[in-house]
């Protein structure tokens, strides 16, 4: 590579191999131009026709306004005024991570949930999924009643049933079994096991959808404790990462970004970063951040971790005999782990038990133990045994059960025999699903007793030992009953969630707690109000014991697979499906593949070129006898070739309620596929090992089968490129990605600059002074992930509608910020940039120059404003804007589900057909704090406006405040020699600057990637 | 000659609708100006009587203007702060109160209908203590001023930085039903900020934005 040519970047393969049909469709405004010969002639002519009946509604729609009711509060509640927003603390129920919430609520309605700054691991942030979880909350098709055989009843009827198959169990010693995910939250087990204490047989049986078992054993034979580490990636200088996607969906996510990114932010002052590298099989988020990305087929990671294993050993001069080979990667990867032994880290995300022995020995060698894994204060997720599990299924097969409870689970959705499964629970005298929603395992249950939302029920967690969060209630329940109600009435002793929560928390934790205060009572106040409490812990002390893994070392030998293994993974968003009813997540683009409402087979590009399939293609995957999956293929750069990785999650019952989602019109296309299903369910390919399922399985075939599916890829959409007929005026236009080394932002602040500034002169007037406020935005590419958590953010914030899969096929998605992803370097082995992209508020904006109405102008504090009223979409503005973030109301979308409607941000207009929208800075929130620094009578101080997707990132890279005062954060990082803007030699002064991206290598390294 | 009695015909019609019209034509206003609107309320509330007679702050009841969005209908536990005790209008009470001593027995209660009807929302009894068998109901006020939807007025920012509440409402403190005494439109809205702009409010300087995302977002 010439030192003066730009790296490349490209977003698609059909980028990369270029050409003018690409550029013109990606430039197009539609991918399909609807009316272009439909049955009612062109557009043009149908618009022609219809503009009479246009006019006719517009003059029937001239009338009074209608008459409005507005009924006050009969008993004023103290401390809440109408129209003010107030925040309380809870703990998100989205996943088992138990990260720190703060919860907007309006009026008495939840409506954003906020991360808790406070809070000690999460530190703030708040992925995607738990941002999502609200609207489950007003989620009509939840069951408000119980179900008794499919039938509606009583809350009674239902209670007697479960009574009656109890009390029979009681009397003749039957078994009762519970069986449910791993549960972190104390009031919760106490309850089961004051259930289940009082029968004869009673077992409580957990089992994970994403399991950590092998890590569990693995511990147990090293250390002697069956525990999950708490891994501290704030104190990690050195991470090698194993298939483990520790950003994305691995344990807690939003807990290692916020420590991860934190040793990712290398200023002038102190260019420092910590290092990563990843072996991994699929390109992960994770692996896409990673400094040095090893693709390794999944059957050759315990390989890889046994040389690197043997490497320490020898460093550490603690030799085991075991056979070096050559692999100057992992000399490069001991080398550095050893020079930060103490703060380095070795993670496995696989589930093998030799992996991870192999693992802990790394850790143990390099003296992680105690630093950057904490064993003392383990995490208390994932904590199934599977044998267990295994157990359980044989009895159900066997019919040996009572009673059985499924609390949050449902094994007949993720288990490869899951018919065969609900026909035998259909066969059990009684089963008790307590699932919020209709999902399988609820069909195949005789009584379905709803539970409620964690927002408006009571509920504890205790994510990681000691640390204890509460959930409260935000809203008098909407449907359901709390499952710590149920579990009282069925054990004898009916009692309020909030009596048994606050009952768990004097009895267990309270006396664990040094509290500062005297009586429970104000204890239980400050807990409340901060969300989360610390609690002194015992610990028994662990030695490591290097047999196990020592054996291991020995046994694992190199192994090559034949043929395609086929790898499932949890999505970001969709994770193991529990959240698949939620429209927000099946459309966020996932942050790698761009893909929305759909899961594919990911394959290399080598292994499709082989196969002759390209991106749409349908292909039967299978496995074993009569087990197949037909599935659409996406070709995957940076997979590696013997892998075919589909995503778990899709294909549920739950995803049926999208069969007519979207606005309907002539062209209309449904959400879902044939069998009514968003996706397909990846669970009949997989293998059951006892009680584990095996994500990983070798020797699946794939055949295509000539069909083609449209599969809704956001990755081409809203391109920043330009047309070859237009390039001729744009030549020498520099990428929009800018990057550099760590080892040449060391030498020069301001390496990996392009260097296109803008012109010196100006065909605008410098008309636009900001004597006041004038907002700005810094986004740091460096720190930022991909996890895609601010575009869910923003448009929960901003009543940002989900318009389904066959809009987005269009290029009709109605985000207002979105994660560019960009891939540079060989096919095999690329790089990933991703960058956020909304709305710049240029000071010159092109978008403002080209409005007939005015709708779109500039604010005085460098805001590009949209007014909606004022909007006649012509989209002028949308063509005109270099940086495709605006968004057009092709219709009014789904706005008739009253219930879901009470998600509706009432300080932020919604949209109606035929205007413009697009990211407004969330004006709505820097007014918030304007009016009251106002009311307080002080100056808005810095940091007090913050936007959405700011508040959300886990890896705090969004910065807003603003640029007048010399003392605020975003003045102090536009200084910064990493800063650029985008598109900047089209001069037309965005408000958004970017920091650059830094990967910590060596310049020496980079030339040889990109040579 | 057909012609011509078509002809007179039409301008006969032509006329007359026009003399129907013109009162129309008169009040015409934009679509969605309901300046004058004054609704019936389900209780016939006086401001004339409470903020002009008996000179209640606006705010003792509209507290929420200082601090929120909206000024607020106030609940009904506040109107009870004194309606516990005052239960019709003070003649009444003292000539209830004349009479009973001429007629040398005890006062009756008098409870006018207007206020027993707040009563009954609260499902109170005769002695204005709850009535376990009766459920409460909100009382259903008609909202006179009214935005459209893509509008956001704040009160707390016109409150706090002086701004009267007669500036827009008008004389409410005569006013024995509310009427909507100005139109609402952004030019009146527009107009106001440009010349506290200039003019300042009561004296003091004060920075009303004219941006359109004060209002519209």
């Amino acid at each position: 590579m010439r030192a003066d040519e730009p790296k490349r970047y490209w977003k698609s393969l059909a980028e990369r191999e270029g050409g003018a049909a690409y550029s013109e469709r990606a430039a197009a405004e539609f991918d399909e131009t609807p009316f272009a010969a439909g049955p009612l002639g062109s557009r043009r002519s149908f618009l022609q026709a219809a503009g009479f009946s246009f006019a006719g509604a517009l003059l029937a729609g001239c009338r009074r306004a209608p008459v409005e009711k507005a009924a006050p509060w009969l008993e004023q509640p103290e401390e809440i005024i109408a129209g003010r927003s107030y925040y309380y603390t809870s703990t998100c129920g989205a996943c088992p991570a138990g990260c720190g919430l703060l919860v907007k609520t309006r009026d008495g309605r939840p409506i954003k949930l906020e991360g808790n700054p406070d809070h000690p691991l999460s530190r703030g942030g708040l992925c995607a999924v738990g941002q999502a979880s609200i609207l489950g909350l007003y989620d009509s098709l939840r069951p408000k009643q119980p179900l008794l055989r499919g039938r509606a009843v009583s809350w009674q009827e239902a209670d007697r049933e479960v009574l009656k198959a109890l009390a029979e169990a009681r009397r003749s010693g039957g078994a009762v079994r519970y069986l449910s995910g791993t549960l972190t939250s104390p009031s919760r087990l106490r309850m089961i096991r004051q259930l289940l204490s009082g029968l004869p047989d009673g077992r409580h049986v957990t089992y994970d959808t994403l399991p950590a078992a092998a890590v569990l054993d693995a511990h147990e034979r090293t250390h002697g404790v069956r525990a999950l580490p708490h891994y501290r990636f704030d104190r990690a200088n050195v991470v090698a990462s194993f298939d483990a996607d520790f950003l994305g969906t691995w344990l807690s996510p939003v807990e290692f970004t916020a420590g991860y990114s934190q040793l990712r932010k290398p200023l002038e002052q102190s260019p420092q970063m910590s290092y990563h590298v990843q072996f991994e099989a699929r390109l992960s988020l994770t692996g896409s951040k990673a400094d040095r990305r090893i693709r390794i087929a999944p059957e050759e990671l315990p390989w890889y971790l046994a040389q690197l294993c043997a490497r320490l050993e020898v460093k550490a001069q603690r030799s085991s005999g075991a056979r070096l080979e050559s692999l100057p990667i992992l000399d490069d990867v001991a080398e550095r782990l050893w020079q930060a032994r103490g703060r380095s880290l070795v993670v496995c995300g696989a589930e093998h038990l030799d992996a991870q022995l192999l693992a802990n020995y790394a850790n143990e060698l390099l003296g992680n133990y105690g630093t950057t894994l904490d064993l003392r204060r383990p995490s208390l997720q994932r904590q199934a045994r599977p044998g267990d599990f295994a157990e359980l299924l044989d009895e159900i097969a066997t019919g040996r059960i009572a009673v059985l409870f499924l609390d949050g689970v449902n094994p007949v959705y993720d288990l490869p025999d899951g018919e065969q499964l609900a026909r035998r629970l259909r066969k059990l005298p009684l089963v008790v699903s307590l699932a919020e929603r209709l999902d399988e395992s609820a069909e195949a249950a005789a009584v379905v007793c709803p539970d409620q939302h964690y927002l408006e029920c009571w509920g504890d967690a205790e994510p990681v030992r000691g640390l204890f969060g509460v959930q409260q209630p935000l809203i008098p329940p909407l449907r359901g009953r709390a499952a710590l109600e149920s579990l009282a009435i069925w054990a004898g002793a009916p009692k309020s969630a909030a009596d048994i929560v606050r009952e768990t928390w004097e009895r267990e934790i309270f006396p664990r707690c040094k509290a500062k205060e005297e009586s429970f009572e104000r204890f239980w106040e400050r807990v409340l109000h901060e969300g989360w409490v610390e609690a002194e812990i015992e610990h028994p002390g662990s030695a490591f014991n290097p047999a196990p893994a020592q054996a291991a070392l020995h046994r694992v030998t190199k192994t090559a697979a034949a043929g395609l293994t086929l790898v499932a993974y949890p999505k970001i968003a969709l994770l193991d499906g529990r959240h698949a009813y939620n429209p927000w997540l099946q459309e966020l683009p996932d942050p790698i593949t761009k893909a929305t409402w759909d899961n594919y087979a990911c394959l290399a590009p080598a292994t499709a070129r082989k196969l002759g399939l390209t991106d749409g293609d349908v292909v039967r995957l299978e496995a074993g006898p009569e087990r197949a999956v037909e599935l659409p293929v996406l070709v995957q750069p940076g997979q590696h070739d013997n892998v075919v990785a589909v995503a778990l999650g899709y294909g549920g019952h739950l995803t049926r309620r999208f069969a007519n989602l979207g606005p309907r019109w002539l062209g209309w296309r449904p959400s879902v596929n044939a069998g009514g299903c968003v996706g397909e369910n990846i669970a009949p390919l997989l293998e059951r090992d006892g009680g584990s399922l095996r994500w990983t399985r070798s020797g699946v075939r794939l055949v295509p089968t000539g069909k083609r599916h449209a599969l809704a890829v956001t990755q081409d959409h809203h391109t920043l490129t330009v047309p070859p007929r237009l390039a001729a005026a744009d030549r020498g236009r520099r990428p929009i990605i800018e990057e550099t080394t760590l080892e040449a932002f060391r030498k020069d602040p301001r390496a990996g600059a392009q260097g296109h500034p803008p012109p010196a002169e100006d065909l605008w007037p410098r008309d636009h002074t900001f004597p006041g406020h004038r907002w700005m935005m810094v986004v740091d590419l460096t720190a930022c992930t991909g996890c895609s958590a601010c575009v869910i953010a923003c448009q929960v914030e901003n009543n940002v509608p989900a318009v389904g899969k066959d809009e987005v096929r269009r290029k009709r998605e109605m985000h207002w910020i979105r994660i560019d992803r960009y891939y540079s370097g060989p096919l095999g082995d690329v790089d990933v940039a991703f960058q956020p992209m909304m709305c710049q508020h240029c000071e010159h904006a092109p978008c403002e120059t080209v409005c007939p109405v005015l709708a779109t102008v500039h604010s005085s504090e460098g805001l590009n404003q949209q007014i909606y009223n004022r909007c006649i979409g012509t989209r002028y503005c949308e063509n005109n804007c270099p940086y495709k973030v605006r968004r057009f109301n092709w219709f009014d979308y789904a706005r008739d589900d009253r219930l879901a409607n009470m998600v509706l941000n009432p300080d932020v207009t919604v949209r109606s057909r035929g205007v413009m929208e697009k990211c407004t800075f969330c004006v709505q929130r820097i007014q918030e704090a304007r009016l009251e620094a106002r009311r307080r009578g002080e100056p808005l101080r810095d940091g007090e406006v913050q936007t959405a997707c700011q508040q959300s990132c886990p890896a705090q890279a969004i910065v807003f405040g603003d640029a007048n005062d010399p003392a605020s954060k975003v003045s102090q990082l536009l200084k910064s020699g990493r800063a650029y803007r985008v598109l900047e030699e089209i001069n037309v002064r965005p408000s958004v600057t970017y920091l650059r991206l830094v990967r910590n290598r060596r310049e020496a390294e980079e030339e040889e990637r990109h040579g | 000659m057909a012609s011509r009695l078509t002809a007179i015909v039409l301008a006969l019609a032509s006329a007359y609708s026009l003399l129907l019209l013109r009162p129309k034509i008169g009040s015409f206003r934009l679509p969605g100006n309901q300046q004058g609107y004054e609704p019936v309320q389900p209780i016939a509330y006086s401001h004339r009587l409470h903020a002009g007679e008996l000179q209640i702050p606006c705010l003792y009841c509209h507290f929420s203007a200082e601090r929120s969005r909206h000024a607020g209908i106030p609940a009904a536990s506040i109107c009870m702060n004194c309606h516990r005790f005052v239960t019709a209008p003070l003649g009444a009470l003292r000539a209830e109160d004349a009479l009973a001593s001429k007629e040398k027995r005890a006062p009756r209660l008098i409870v006018s209908p207007e206020l027993q009807k707040l009563y009954d929302a609260l499902a109170l009894n005769e002695k204005r203590e709850p009535d376990p068998s009766r459920r409460p109901r909100p009382i259903a006020w008609v909202r006179v001023y009214r935005l459209p939807d893509f509008v956001y007025f704040d009160h707390r920012a016109h409150v706090n930085a002086g701004v009267a509440c007669q500036q827009c409402h008008g004389p409410v403190e005569t006013m024995e039903r509310v009427r909507q005494v100005s139109d609402l439109s952004m030019g009146w809205c527009v107009n106001c900020h440009r010349q506290a702009n200039q003019t300042g409010v009561n004296g003091r300087q004060v920075h009303a934005s004219t941006d359109c995302a004060a209002c519209h977002f």
